[in-house]
């Protein structure tokens, strides 16, 4: 068994282009730009960080291009324990649409889910949304807020470090969203669950 | 926002909706490298196998009764769109065409009058002040810790009192109006087989990482004119007090002899042209026995012919033990996730994904489907998939479909309250006023179909007259369903509620999730019907396709009346053999290589103590 001590699931949404997988690369893997064909067959990507001592993995999702149509199934958000919410910092359209993302969040998400706002590409010189413009809105809906660069890693790592120690310490108090700490994740070749009240992947 | 220019104009495969078998058909073109084009005229997933929060519920019967507000395509192809020499298109039909005789109601007041609010405020004056103060404590922590900048914590949303954790009394439709969010409601549930198709081809596929499900608890009947739980384990067996000593020895003897494939053709001899009942009354079983085996077990009727009663129970008696106590899952939110799941996997390996955006024909020239014209726009492909509710009716037999009844029930607590949140399967014998099995799925909060407190009540049977005439008796027998007049709605309802309930309204609460009410005083009192729904769906799995559609348009049924889901993986596994004849179905996709786990079986335990047992090569970590 590997050990880590907690798993939680992250998933990212935000306009297309706006850098999404180019974050979660460049975090998972250190890599930019991370070449498009790649994200073919590609899920979610996995890193395992510590956080005061204790192991905890990530699983982070990208959109799988449903977003270019705004079309991204409903099953994506469930079970995410945090929502990262990504826009480009030198594009105002990507900002326009955050309300749009903020309802079909509100819709489909846990309430309780933790909400980043990221204001990525802040290396670009053309900048279009000031950064206290991003700030400001994620404090009217009660979201975190950080500016990043996927391309030169700046404020990536502690993005995801972040929150990563932010779910932990919920998890330790218990606020987080029970779906985890309840379901188990049963293998094809598992032929038992413990308890028929709890809830079963199947795998 | 999504601009019909950027969707490629030509692709491998264009599939029109989002259902079932247009869903596993689209994943498993996309899975062996074919670009797929995936697009639907609704704003959501899954057609007529979605489900819907409340608030989209109320659209959807909207639509349904107001056609035209329905997703339509807004340009005329035929001015945007040309007609190439040769060419001819064939126009699609609305899919709300199968959907009728639908009825919403509500049975519970708007909202309380002054005097209720009163007396509730007062009730819950102290868990509102408890719910506060640890509010406020948790929203010290944060932004001190961490660096991640987060001023505000308390919003508005959070301070409205939710349903069922501080409302004890009375429902209200703003009640349920407020938590809209949190119903799941299903418009063709259904169940699956621990060891049926659609367990396995998720398994098989790997695409259950995107979905979760509930075991359901336990299978009850209609026996004698009460409810009744099947014993459907050994475990069962003996533990039940329905059942003699006697009994329990000749139904395990009975089940063993379906299951024992060696002497299958010896025991049955005989039989082969006769009834299952005919088979099970020459076993000599006792009225009790014979209604468990023959009604809930095998989910058959008198007239069930005896080697398919036999291959029901077979089926039945193959998914037990496999997850949880009955062979039976339900889909955490709801069977309209399982769309999706496949969607997704379309979605990874490159399908692009369209909604809100409307087929209007397809472009047919020398008898072949050339591509689909939609929001003025030709799209160009090799195989067109679509569901057959939008179908050309010239594409049809023109056999009239049968059709589906379906009765949807939000209550107030379970049909049989336990000590634990039950999801119950009960098969409701064909009786002398419904000459139809009704398949009752209940479904609690913890599946996410309802919020806390509340119970969501599934029927379906197959359609003899309006959906309402088809359940409403059975209905009755389960439920208590008041009508409430329009004038109704601000009169305190406080003396109707007290004679139905029999009881302080106070405890509606605590019978319902924890179960931890007085058993006997509850236990006869049947659930409150809070809102029902009821509306008929044709059935479409028995209509074949006239033999003048395209050879590469590719038709899928809409929902059937199984309880399974084994129609439609058998269907787009044909339809796929059909376009790809030499390429696998939905081979395994890959997981990310970091998550297979090697070495140790790692237990997780939850709060309960129970343990989770796991494979070494677990594939899906769980914290």
């Amino acid at each position: 068994m590997e050990d880590y001590k907690f798993l939680f699931k992250v998933v990212l949404v935000g306009n297309s282009g706006v850098g999404k997988t180019c974050l979660v690369r460049r975090f998972t893997q250190g890599l930019f730009p991370p070449g498009q064909g790649a994200t073919i067959g590609v899920d979610f990507m996995i890193k395992t960080v510590e956080i005061d001592g204790e192991k905890v993995k990530l699983q982070i999702w990208d959109t799988a291009g449903q977003e270019r149509f705004r079309s991204i199934t409903q099953s994506y958000y469930r079970s995410a324990h945090a929502l990262i919410l990504v826009y480009d910092i030198s594009c105002q359209p990507t900002f326009d649409c955050l309300p749009d993302w903020l309802r079909e969040i509100e819709e489909y998400a846990s309430n309780k889910v933790l909400r980043i706002l990221v204001g990525n590409k802040m290396d670009r010189e053309d900048r279009e949304i000031p950064i206290h413009v991003g700030e400001g809105f994620a404090q009217r809906h009660d979201m975190y807020f950080l500016e990043t660069s996927a391309k030169e890693a700046e404020n990536v790592e502690k993005l995801f470090m972040e929150i990563a120690a932010e779910l932990m310490e919920q998890a330790r108090s218990k606020e987080l969203p029970r779906y985890d700490t309840i379901s188990p994740t049963i293998n094809g070749r598992t032929t038992s669950i413990g308890d028929n009240s709890c809830c079963s992947k199947i795998s | 926002m999504a601009s019909a220019n950027d969707l490629p104009s030509t692709c491998d495969v264009i599939v029109v909706g989002t259902g079932m078998t247009e869903s596993i058909l689209a994943a498993a073109a996309s899975r062996v490298g074919k670009q797929v084009l995936h697009i639907d005229g609704n704003d959501y997933y899954g057609g007529l196998w979605a489900s819907f929060n409340l608030d989209n519920l109320n659209k959807w019967v909207k639509d349904c009764e107001n056609p035209e507000n329905f997703a339509s395509d807004p340009d005329d192809p035929n001015s945007d769109v040309k007609i190439n020499n040769g060419e001819e298109f064939v126009f699609l039909q609305n899919q709300t065409s199968h959907i009728s005789n639908i009825e919403v109601k509500w049975h519970i007041p708007k909202k309380l009058t002054e005097t209720q609010v009163e007396q509730w405020s007062r009730k819950s004056q102290t868990s509102q002040e408890e719910k506060e103060s640890s509010e406020s404590d948790e929203s010290k922590s944060p932004t001190e810790e961490h660096t991640l900048s987060r001023k505000h914590t308390n919003s508005e949303s959070e301070k409205m009192p939710s349903v069922g954790f501080t409302r004890n009394g009375n429902w209200t439709q703003e009640d349920l109006m407020r938590d809209y969010r949190r119903f799941n409601i299903d418009l063709a549930p259904k169940l699956l087989f621990a060891r049926g198709s659609l367990v396995e081809l998720l398994i098989s596929s790997n695409i259950a990482r995107y979905t979760e499900f509930h075991a359901v608890t336990r299978v009850l009947t209609w026996l004698d004119g009460e409810l009744n739980a099947v014993p459907c384990s050994r475990a069962d067996v003996f533990a039940t007090r329905h059942v003699s000593v006697v009994e329990k020895r000749m139904l395990m003897k009975l089940l063993t002899g379906c299951m024992d494939s060696d002497n299958l053709v010896q025991e049955f001899q005989g039989f082969e042209s006769k009834t299952f009942l005919e088979y099970l009354k020459s076993k000599r079983l006792t009225a009790h026995l014979l209604h468990y085996v023959l009604y809930a077990i095998a989910m058959g009727t008198d007239t069930t012919p005896c080697m398919e009663g036999v291959e029901r129970t077979q089926r039945f008696l193959n998914s037990l033990g496999r997850y949880g106590n009955t062979p039976f899952l339900w889909p955490m939110y709801g069977t309209g996730e399982l769309p999706q799941a496949f969607c997704r996997l379309c979605a990874v390996f490159g399908g692009t994904y369209c909604l809100q955006h409307p087929a209007k024909a397809l472009v047919v020239a020398n008898e072949r489907c050339v591509g689909v014209v939609s929001c003025g726009q030709r799209l160009m492909a090799e195989h067109v998939v679509m569901g057959i509710a939008q179908a050309p009716t010239q594409y049809l037999d023109g056999q009239q479909p049968s059709g589906i009844s379906r009765g949807v029930f939000i209550t107030n607590k379970s049909i049989m309250p336990s000590e634990k949140e039950p999801l119950t399967f009960l098969q409701f014998p064909p009786g002398p006023s419904h000459p139809n099995p009704v398949t009752v799925i209940e479904v609690g909060p913890s599946t996410h179909a309802c919020p806390q407190g509340l119970f969501m009540v599934h029927m379906t049977c197959k359609q003899s007259k309006s959906a309402k005439e088809d359940l409403q008796e059975i209905a009755s027998f389960l439920l208590t369903q008041e009508d409430v007049s329009p004038s109704d709605y601000d009169i305190s309802t406080d003396n109707r509620s007290t004679q139905t309930s029999g009881q302080d309204p106070h405890h509606h609460h605590s019978e319902g999730a924890s179960g931890s009410g007085d058993e006997a005083a509850t236990v006869r009192t049947k659930p409150q019907v809070l809102w029902s729904m009821y509306f008929n769906c044709l059935e479409t799995s028995k209509n074949s396709y006239s033999p003048n559609a395209p050879e590469n348009v590719h038709l899928c049924s809409g929902p059937d009346l199984e309880l399974d889901f084994e129609f439609s993986v058998q269907q787009a596994e044909r339809l796929f053999k059909k376009m790809y004849p030499d390429l696998e179905f939905l081979p395994r996709a890959p997981d990310p290589e970091e998550i297979v786990i090697e070495g140790d079986t790692p237990e997780v335990v939850d709060e309960d103590g129970n343990s989770f047992e796991f494979d070494e090569e677990v594939q899906q970590p769980s914290s």
